[in-house]
């Protein structure tokens, strides 16, 4: 369905010296530097799957997103979509396509939103009877009616961003881009949200590309994730990988009658491991213990713990895809 | 893409226009009603100007009247169509929003072309039309079916050196980020061609015709129409100008969205 092979995308940027001094200067004397946003990246997406892309702001996934929807022209490599290349087959590429922009709107601002959808209707020649069963479809998965009358410009963040979405829907594309969908909504509408884009995955076995920086959305709804850092590739595959690879990383807490008999509790020395493979923190009456399971067991550090210091609660969690996150962005995880 | 699709596409467009310009019901009717004061100011001016120089250089008050209201009407036409260009330059390209254009299964510079309507170009089109009403049967012209045909052949293609010039120019946006300001020039070159160009020297002659040729959108023809002669010149000039500046214009537009490079997001 998605077959991006070697992408890359230079920006030429000006360099400016601070204050109208630099300004001048950068206007007469231009000195310019070579960005790599995105640098080398390949991967492939079978029809009907959820990818993630994930990464640090700045990383280059809108640019990529940008170069998948024939936004930007490549620097050089290639991304066949769909049998279509993004760039040169536009018109008919386009066609088959939908796309979000979490910071942007592409609905008739003025209008009531129901104009928008009319027009969307023309441009994208959607035929009467598909319309109107696929607004039925819409307006019940992500609660149009409500405020399918109002001005676009009355509409709150997160109605715009369920508008634009059905909006992209409208034309059933076979894949469909969204980029940073759940981006300042509360906890309800991401949850609509994502049931929605589920419900059409399957239902459609439409192919959705999204970026995002809510660990959630990419749990709930991902199957494989592709998670690129200063434009270069960093991981992809499934989440499962991912947390089994690098989410060796368990964390226990145990809640102590007395804060006091922390000071018994020395891991490092009782396991003779790495400080690199086991930390801990202490906070009130809380202690949490940050360690890697494939080196130490949980029910050593169970026992341990257990005949040190009396406990009043406990609690184990499982790897947190989070915590693998941050420290994959934080460069904490060394990748093959 | 088929050009019934595209006038469909026009129509609808225009609707949304119309309708978006009726939301604001005040801004409409202030809108309105400024561009009337507007216009009658304008053509006051002209009227105590030439009132004052019954002739120059031997164009006749009533002559020059005439030319000045043949070459609002190309201008107004694509201001009334063809606005949405000026905002491509202006803020489009610099803030991304172009972006949309891109993603939609129209031709971007058709979907920017038939999108807006601006009324107010309906004021210049008024004007222009009333002067060369009021001043044609004031001079003494040989009108012959012909000529009506040529004007009417004609007043298309001067309408797409207009377009042509701020399709170009607009598309330098896409190298520089803004470019509003060097349609602007262009446009102000215009002024110098709502009079007969033999009034000038040599050099802003060759200027309106050849370079920046808003002189072929309006003294050329306009001259052919009050007195005749070189038709060639006059009438087919304009038209091949026009295919070739907006053959030029595309090809720099579509070079342009190559190098488009959006907004951070």
């Amino acid at each position: 369905m998605i077959h991006v092979e070697h992408l890359c995308k230079d920006f030429k940027k000006t360099i400016k010296n601070p204050g109208l001094k630099g300004s001048v200067q950068a206007l007469f004397k231009p000195k310019y530097e070579i960005i790599k946003a995105v640098n080398d990246i390949s991967f492939h997406v079978p029809k009907g799957e959820i990818l993630g892309f994930i990464g640090p702001n700045g990383a280059g996934k809108s640019t990529a997103i940008k170069m998948l929807t024939g936004i930007l022209t490549p620097t050089s490599g290639s991304c066949i979509i769909n049998g279509c290349n993004p760039q040169k087959q536009r018109t008919t590429y386009v066609k088959e396509i939908g796309v979000v922009f979490g910071q942007r709107t592409q609905l008739w601002w003025d209008l009531p939103l129901v104009e928008t959808y009319a027009v969307l209707k023309e441009i994208y020649e959607v035929s009467d009877s598909d319309f109107k069963s696929r607004m039925d479809f819409l307006n019940e998965i992500l609660d149009l009616p409500e405020f399918i009358k109002s001005p676009v410009r009355t509409l709150s963040l997160g109605q715009r961003m369920r508008a634009d979405i059905a909006a992209s829907l409208l034309h059933r594309p076979k894949v469909v881009f969204l980029d940073e969908p759940t981006i300042g909504l509360d906890v309800v509408v991401k949850d609509n949200i994502r049931k929605a884009i589920n419900k059409i995955n399957r239902e459609e076995g439409t192919t959705f590309i999204l970026t995002t920086h809510d660990i959630s959305d990419i749990e709930l709804l991902c199957e494989r994730i592709v998670m690129i850092d200063k434009g270069k590739k960093m991981f992809e595959g499934p989440l499962k990988t991912l947390k089994t690879t690098y989410g060796q990383t368990r964390s226990m807490t145990f809640e102590v009658d007395n804060p006091k008999s922390f000071a018994t509790l020395k891991y490092c020395e009782q396991f003779n491991a790495d400080p690199d493979d086991i930390t801990t923190s202490f906070e009130g009456n809380v202690a949490t213990v940050n360690f890697n399971s494939h080196k130490i067991s949980v029910g050593d550090i169970l026992n341990y713990t257990l005949s040190t210091v009396n406990i009043s609660d406990i609690n184990v969690k499982d790897s947190d895809i989070e915590e693998i996150v941050r420290r994959l962005y934080k460069g904490g995880v060394a990748i093959e | 893409m088929k050009l019934k699709r595209i006038f469909k596409m026009q129509r609808i467009f225009i609707v949304q226009e119309l309708k978006k310009q009726m939301e604001y019901k005040a801004d409409f009717l202030l809108g309105v009603g400024t561009f009337f004061v507007e216009q009658a100011v304008t053509v006051l001016f002209l009227v105590v100007i030439f009132g004052n120089i019954p002739a120059i250089d031997g164009w006749s008050f009533n002559e020059i009247l005439f030319i000045y209201g043949f070459s609002l009407l190309p201008k107004s036409i694509d201001h009334l169509f063809f606005d949405k260009l000026w905002h491509v330059g202006q803020w489009m390209v610099r803030m991304g929003e172009f972006d949309i254009y891109l993603t939609r299964p129209i031709n971007p510079l058709v979907h920017i072309l038939i999108e807006r309507f601006l009324v107010n170009g309906f004021g210049e089109l008024i004007v222009g039309l009333s002067l060369i009403l009021w001043t044609a049967p004031q001079i003494a012209i040989e009108w012959t079916i012909v000529k009506i045909l040529l004007w009417l052949l004609v007043l298309p293609f001067c309408t797409i050196i207009f377009t042509a010039i701020k399709t170009a120019t607009a598309a330098l946006a896409f190298w520089v980020k803004t470019s509003g300001n060097v349609t602007f020039m262009f446009y102000m070159v215009h002024g110098f061609s709502k009079y007969p160009v033999t009034i000038y020297n040599r050099f802003i002659q060759t200027i309106v015709t050849y370079i920046i040729p808003f002189a072929l959108t309006a003294f050329y023809p306009a001259s052919y129409i009050l007195r005749g002669g070189n038709a060639w010149f006059c009438i087919g000039m304009p038209m091949l100008v026009a295919v070739v500046l907006m053959t030029v214009a595309v090809f720099i537009w579509n070079q342009g969205v190559k190098v488009y490079e959006s907004a951070g997001s």
